[in-house]
């Protein structure tokens, strides 16, 4: 029966074809449905056989008739514009009448599939696919709120409201008008509480980077659920806190988080394109990759106003230029008072200049590789032994604390300022809906300094100052210690 | 014009030349030994692999051989096809191309591995 079917499928291809081969490949259907026994084999062979088919036929029909090309290419004159013959063989009505079958096939196949699943919407997709949450890895150390930690030195467990996070400089913006619930306070009714208890509960089940302890998870969020430990709870941000809560408590883990936003969050981030990269591309150029000063202050002190950790593959050469011009300083001092993060790459090339051999960079989002470590020395390069002071002030975010943090635990540099903001992203970042996601670590990465990092506590300074009077402190600092020479 | 229709070389008719490096096949041989060679991740269905064949039959790098019995599949009737001179030479800077690339990929660090 399946030989038939394929035989009679056969007459879609040319006639020229099926002369040369249609015996053949028949026999080739032949010996493999032989061979091939069992369901799932015979399925394969069919997917394979109708995928070859979706594929060849077309290329057979524009194949090129070796004697007609050569004699077509025998007759065009240099530089003249000519066309070519591709087939001296129409479709056959077999062919058409075949083509058309197979067409309303598929279109009823597809509609039928388009309204059985408008019926119905499965939680799981309410919740953002696999692609975003690599995207939000992968992207950068996202710049969202510095928990309200930062400046109120509250706990960020206990912060009310988060933003939504930023991908990055160029990626998407919120949903205006975006349908649901208004922008201000939210009560959650039992039934939506069961929804986003069960969304996170498969997200963490799902996404956490230890099993055993992420089914845990998924499980006791259930249990409180269904004891009526939620019941209390209508307010969204408190909500969101509860539930943190509950997941902490089976592992105490702090870059799991399940946080509410207020102001809706879009529901499909688009990927993002070429124009979005050139965008990207040209802003960076615009604001010189974001170093916003770089310059030689008294006592040969190198300074270095960096507020962003720009994508290595736009930036290398501003980089690069800016350190260079550095290189005969006696000390330097990294400005981060005002640096939101960026892209780990970035972070371990800066902080490649400052040694004369590969030094380990903790990054709590990546697990730990060869690239974990600086590509040091950098040829050329002077300031592997200067004094470094890095500023910090509470906006001081992420991919910054990431370097303030490292060079600080490697008694590489004096940080002089205010307690960072305390923003790790270890986590990939899953919406649940429109107010709720969660961040979820997918990686282990290696903290060979203790078990805390930077994470909602901020990375604290050697040598405390308001942020406005960090810089002048710094160079104080550099002047004593230049002088004790 | 077969010359361009193999430049570059498709995947498919660089695994044919590479499955006929060893031995002469037929069709389902062919298709047999490619799967093998790729794990099993490329698996030719007749369309692909006959019109493979043709493109690479016109171009000279493979020849036909006649028929004959293939005694481990039965009393049926197969061409088999060999690989030319030239075939043998594309297959071979086809890969050297391809070696190439993998050094630059080793260079920028997304492949790791010592050799190549």
């Amino acid at each position: 029966m399946s030989e038939k079917i394929y035989a009679w499928l056969l007459r879609l291809y040319p006639s020229r074809f099926r002369e040369a081969y249609g015996e053949e490949a028949l026999q080739l259907f032949r010996d493999r449905s032989r061979d091939e026994t069992g369901f799932r084999l015979r399925l394969r062979l069919w997917a394979d056989v109708l995928g070859d088919l979706a594929l060849s036929v077309p290329r057979e029909y524009f194949h090129v008739h070796p004697g007609l090309a050569s004699f077509s290419a025998h007759l065009r004159p240099e530089g003249v514009p000519s066309f070519f013959v591709f087939e001296n063989e129409s479709l056959g009505p077999g062919a058409l009448v075949f083509g058309g079958v197979l067409s309303i096939a598929a279109l009823v196949t597809f509609s039928v599939m388009l309204n059985s699943g408008g019926k119905y919407v499965p939680l799981s997709a309410l919740i953002r696919p696999a692609h975003s949450s690599a995207k939000a890895r992968s992207s950068a150390f996202d710049s969202s709120a510095p928990r309200a930690a930062a400046n109120t030195g509250e706990k960020a467990s206990e912060s009310k409201e988060s933003q939504p996070p930023e991908m990055d400089a160029t990626s998407f913006q919120p949903a205006k008008g975006a349908a649901g619930r208004p922008y201000g306070s939210v009560k959650l009714s039992a039934s939506e509480r069961r929804r986003i208890v069960e969304a996170a509960a498969a997200i963490v089940e799902k996404h956490y980077v230890d099993h055993d302890n992420g089914r845990k998870m998924a499980a006791a969020l259930r249990v409180h659920e269904k004891n009526g430990d939620d019941n209390q709870t209508t307010d969204g941000p408190e909500f969101a806190a509860l539930l943190t809560q509950q997941m902490r408590e089976v592992t105490p883990d702090r870059h799991l988080t399940l946080d509410y936003f207020k102001v809706p969050l879009p529901q499909h981030a688009p990927a993002p394109t070429a124009g979005d990269f050139a965008r990207y591309r040209e802003v960076m150029k615009r604001e010189s990759c974001t170093f916003e000063k770089v310059e030689v202050l008294r006592s040969n002190i190198g300074y270095l106003k960096l507020n962003w950790f720009p994508d290595v593959s736009v930036c290398e050469a501003t980089a690069r230029a800016a350190m260079a011009s550095l290189n005969n300083a006696d000390v330097i001092i990294f400005d981060l008072r005002d640096n939101r993060g960026g892209e780990p790459a970035m972070v371990s090339f800066m902080a490649a200049y400052l040694f004369d051999h590969p030094e380990y960079f903790y990054n709590p989002r990546e697990n730990t590789t060869e690239e974990s470590w600086t590509l040091s020395p950098v040829a050329g390069n002077r300031l592997a032994d200067k004094p470094v002071y890095v500023l910090t002030s509470s906006r001081t975010f992420s991919g910054a604390e990431q370097f303030s943090y490292n060079l600080k635990m490697l008694k590489r540099a004096t940080l002089v300022g205010e307690t960072t903001g305390g923003g790790a992203h270890s986590g990939a970042f899953h919406g649940i809906d429109e107010h709720f996601g969660m961040g979820i670590p997918e990686t282990k990465a290696i903290n060979p300094y203790s078990k805390m990092d930077w994470a909602e506590i901020g990375v604290e300074p050697d040598v405390k100052v308001n942020a406005a009077n960090a810089l002048e402190t710094a160079v104080q600092l550099a002047q004593n210690k230049l002088q004790k020479k | 014009m077969p010359k361009q229709k193999l430049n570059p070389l498709p995947s498919a008719a660089f695994q044919i030349l590479l499955a006929l490096v060893g031995e002469d096949l037929h069709g389902y041989g062919i298709m047999r030994q490619v799967a093998e060679q790729t794990d099993g991740r490329m698996r030719l269905g007749p369309g692909t692999l006959y019109s493979s064949v043709q493109t690479l039959l016109e171009a000279k790098l493979i020849e036909e051989l006649g028929s004959r019995e293939d005694e481990k599949l039965g009393s049926e009737r197969r061409r088999y096809y060999r690989l030319t001179a030239a075939g043998r030479k594309l297959a071979r800077s086809e890969a050297e191309r391809l070696a190439d690339l993998l050094r630059v990929a080793r260079s920028k660090k997304i492949l790791r591995g010592e050799y190549v």
